[in-house]
């Protein structure tokens, strides 16, 4: 496995009627990781204001996080080895939870999936997925 | 038993080569255990034959077999698989209901030890873990489990059980078709299908030596209907007692929706009430024993297992359980059930149990890369790999006192609050006001239990009128979070949080230099003391706190994590001409101390109230309402019982952990000590118990003579902070 890549993304904490209603840029992955906050895989200044309805909304550049794409044969080995949490089958669909013990969110496409996690447990992420 | 297994590929080539005792051939009882490549108590019936393999069959009796270190194993897989319904064992009961299942459209996954599928245990969840030869199988079955295990066949316990020679029924069966040739073969109770032998009528009695070979089997006795003993002469002897289901698996899953099918559901058959010979061949417990324990109360089959340990050896009561639940209903007990069942129900390497475990990570920040290439040594801190130091303590520690330093506090809890509720909720949050606190100023927080008790300290950041930051210690940040959003959620306050902690870097910038140091990076009007400001420092975005947890001017730098690395080389850089070196944390440790600050949950304990800490200045109980403010105001009520003090010394600092003596009377214990190179004597702070009302001023520490003093030991007016 290639060492994951830092991504480029925006975390934006505002109410959830706000993250329901919000107009995200065309094509950007939206990973919900909360009822009230939103990973948008989009840089900072790609989310204008008011595209969330919430004055109060923090929007933050996130550039902590590191992702790594794998076609879906080898994710779901990977899955297989390293996940004991049952993986949606719908497509496209976010989850998250403990990857090789380790905090990893996913982003599952038909063919391909993303696994994001932090920058601090990056190289344990390799290591233990290798 | 497969025709290729160990056993009777071994039996074939060389003869019984089993440990003595019956032999089941079947995975139930412990007569075939070997170390077999390496790795002991492998059964030789479950285990397929591969030329070139190295079987040490165990020693007889209750000998331990040598366990022998193999370096390092690869690590076994575990695999993870969902499924609709896991059905275990593979005989014609579980082929009928995995075949009904599919029939149903259930996605099934079956588990056959004739396969080398062994299922080990049946945990809550549901889980079925399995061991394969290619790995541990983790299964989680969505409707249900049903086992198939089938029915183990009693085995006797009368003397001369140990002998070698001695085959269950259905053990003569599969390996006389496989080709083993089993001498004169009598048969006690049910006879082996389809194999030669002579049927001995009546109760077995006991078995004798061959005259030939002591540890083998050279006849059989039987008491016949007259009560006559026959005595039948023979080399081996097949033995068909009875069969007992085995239902480890079904008694360990109650709660789950677990179900079982064919002879595992069947009543067991009940031997006869054993009066000599060994009843547990894994640990060598007699029928002796039994009584032994019987007479001295212990009447129940759980007490009977402890106090004998039968049922605890590799074959987990399959043997022995029949026979001591005769025995006890022998002596007047209704029938008892079988004991408690539970993982594992066979032998696994501690690789296997491991497998697709991970121990706990430790997180890195951005700059983990640049301190181990600085020569840092790397502990875990506070949660984090964070540098101790960097191979010169006392360089580290006088650049921070004398020129400028940085260190790397990318660690501590960051969060942003905001939205038209966040002051109500910072106010219900933490003893000190919160609305007078203006935008661009910070203040230092306690964060209290509803006991009063100090949970985290940290700072308090207005950034606007309904926004804020906050941060805590390295430690308490995860907690910090779950209390603050489980507060804001009760109070249904209109806020939103966001936890930054991983997200933002963080720098220190300290040290009498550190405005040069900014003026150098670009920043001509650096914030005041316990301001903060958003500024552009060498390139990079960054907002900036002035505090100080060193006792000297210092900025902390909050920025993207992902510009951690080219922030500090760019500070680095810019501070060479005046004295720049990074510090550790055992540096960070001395500075700290000298200034009397308190660390959470070393300086603390579980019940450290503010007034104990000696922080009342930081609660303000004319607030009318926070967190422990009722608690605080009952406790204050109460005469103080000890309070944390700062003490120095003459000579090198005691071990953390040192008893306070006052007047031969044990009078607290220090939470944190050194030597203090600017000061030129140790310091300390500690728990100090009161006397009489007052807390004592000269005590003893370590033995030596120390004193009580006021703290901050340096720099007590806080001029150079705040230079």
């Amino acid at each position: 496995m290639h060492a994951p890549k830092p991504l480029t993304a925006t975390r934006v904490a505002a109410t959830c009627a706000a993250l329901d209603s919000a107009s995200w840029p065309a094509g950007a992955i939206v990973l919900r990781t909360a009822p009230d906050e939103a990973i948008v895989l989009v840089p900072t200044k790609d989310i204008e204001p008011g595209l969330i309805a919430d004055p109060h909304a923090i929007v933050e550049i996130e550039s902590s996080l590191c992702g790594i794409w794998l076609d879906a044969d080898d994710a779901h080995d990977l899955l297989e080895r390293e996940c004991d949490w049952e993986t949606p089958s719908a497509r496209p669909a976010f989850a998250q939870g403990a990857v090789a013990g380790l905090p990893v969110k996913l982003w599952f496409e038909h063919d391909r999936v993303l696994f994001v996690v932090s920058a601090v447990f990056a190289n344990d992420f390799m290591e233990r997925c290798r | 038993m497969s025709k290729e297994s160990v056993l009777a590929h071994l039996w074939q080539q060389q003869g019984d080569p089993t440990r003595g005792g019956s032999v089941c051939a079947a995975g139930d009882c412990q007569s075939c255990l070997a170390t077999i490549d390496g790795i002991a108590y492998t059964r030789m019936c479950r285990t397929p034959w591969r030329d070139g393999m190295h079987v040490e069959p165990h020693p007889h009796g209750d000998q331990l077999p040598a366990l022998e270190s193999r370096g390092n194993r690869a690590a076994t897989i575990a695999r993870t698989m969902h499924c609709d319904v896991v059905v275990i064992g593979q005989g014609s009961a579980g082929l009928a209901a995995a075949a009904e299942a599919r029939a149903l459209g259930r996605d099934v996954v079956t588990l056959d030890t004739g396969d080398g599928q062994d299922a080990i245990g049946i945990y809550p969840g549901p889980l079925v873990v399995a061991r394969t030869d290619a790995g541990m199988w983790h299964l989680y079955p969505r409707i249900e489990i049903v086992v198939a295990t089938g029915a183990a066949e009693i085995q006797p316990v009368v003397p001369g059980n140990d002998l070698r020679g001695l085959v269950t029924a259905r053990a003569a069966e599969s390996l006389s078709a496989a080709g083993i040739d089993l001498g004169r073969i009598v048969a006690v109770g049910t006879p082996p299908r389809e194999v030669a032998c002579t049927v001995a009528v009546g109760a077995l009695v006991r078995f004798e030596a061959s005259a030939t070979d002591a540890s083998r089997v050279g006849a059989v006795i039987a008491r016949d209907d007259r009560g006559v003993e026959q005595r039948h002469v023979c080399d081996t002897v097949s033995l068909g007692l009875g069969l007992a289901p085995r239902d480890a698996l079904l008694r360990m899953a109650r709660g789950t929706n677990v179900h079982g099918v064919g002879d595992v559901l069947r009543a067991p058959d009940l031997p006869p009430c054993p009066t000599a010979g060994i009843v547990c061949a894994c640990l060598g417990v007699t029928v002796d024993d039994l009584r032994s324990v019987h007479a001295r109360g212990f009447h129940e089959l759980e007490l009977v297992k402890r106090a004998t340990l039968a049922g605890t050896g590799p074959c987990q009561g399959a043997a022995c359980v029949p026979h001591v639940r005769a025995f006890l209903a022998a002596q007047g007990a209704a029938l008892q059930p079988p004991f408690t069942a539970r993982p594992l129900t066979r032998q696994i390497t501690l690789g296997e149990v491991a497998a697709g475990a991970h121990h706990v990570a430790t997180p890195r920040t951005a700059l983990d890369a640049e301190h181990r290439a600085l020569g840092a040594q790397m502990e875990r801190l506070g949660g984090w790999w964070r540098p101790w130091h960097y191979g010169d303590v006392d360089a580290e520690y006088h650049a921070v006192r004398t020129a400028v330093s940085l260190c790397d506090v990318s660690t501590l809890g960051k969060m942003q609050v905001s939205g038209p509720g966040a002051v109500a909720l910072l106010e219900h949050l933490y003893p000190v006001p919160i609305v007078s606190l203006k935008p661009g100023r910070s203040r230092y927080v306690l964060l209290l239990d509803e006991r009063g008790y100090v949970i985290d300290d940290g700072m308090v950041c207005r950034d606007g009128e309904t926004r804020f930051t906050l941060t805590f210690t390295s430690g308490g940040s995860t907690f910090a979070e779950l209390w603050i959003r489980d507060w804001a959620e009760s109070l249904n306050a209109d806020v939103r949080i966001m936890n930054q902690t991983t997200s933002l870097g963080a720098i220190n910038v300290t040290g009498p230099r550190a405005t040069k140091l900014l003026a150098l990076a670009g920043v001509t009007t650096p914030p005041a003391f316990l301001h903060h400001d958003t500024l552009d420092v060498a390139g990079i975005c960054c907002r900036v706190f002035r505090l100080s947890f060193t006792g000297e001017v210092s900025y902390e730098l909050h920025h993207a994590a992902a510009d951690s690395v080219v922030l500090w080389r760019r500070l680095m850089e810019l501070g060479r001409d005046l004295g720049i070196r990074p510090h550790g944390l055992e540096a960070l440790m001395k500075l700290r101390l000298e200034k009397g600050h308190v660390i959470v949950g070393q300086d603390t304990d579980f019940d450290s109230t503010p007034r104990r800490l000696n922080h009342e200045w930081a609660v303000r109980l004319e607030k009318p309402a926070f967190v422990g403010r009722h608690a605080v105001i009952r406790t204050n009520a109460i005469p103080l019982d000890r309070q944390l003090c700062g003490f120095e010394m003459d000579g090198i600092a005691p071990a953390e952990g040192a008893t306070i003596w006052h007047r031969d009377a044990f009078a607290g214990y220090i939470t944190s000590a050194t030597w203090s190179p600017t000061m030129r004597r140790s310091v300390m702070l500690g728990w100090l118990h009161l006397s009489n009302g007052e807390l004592p001023t000269i005590i003893t520490i370590d033995g030596r003579p120390a004193r009580r003093v006021a703290t901050p030991f340096y720099d007590p007016e806080g001029a150079r902070a705040r230079a």
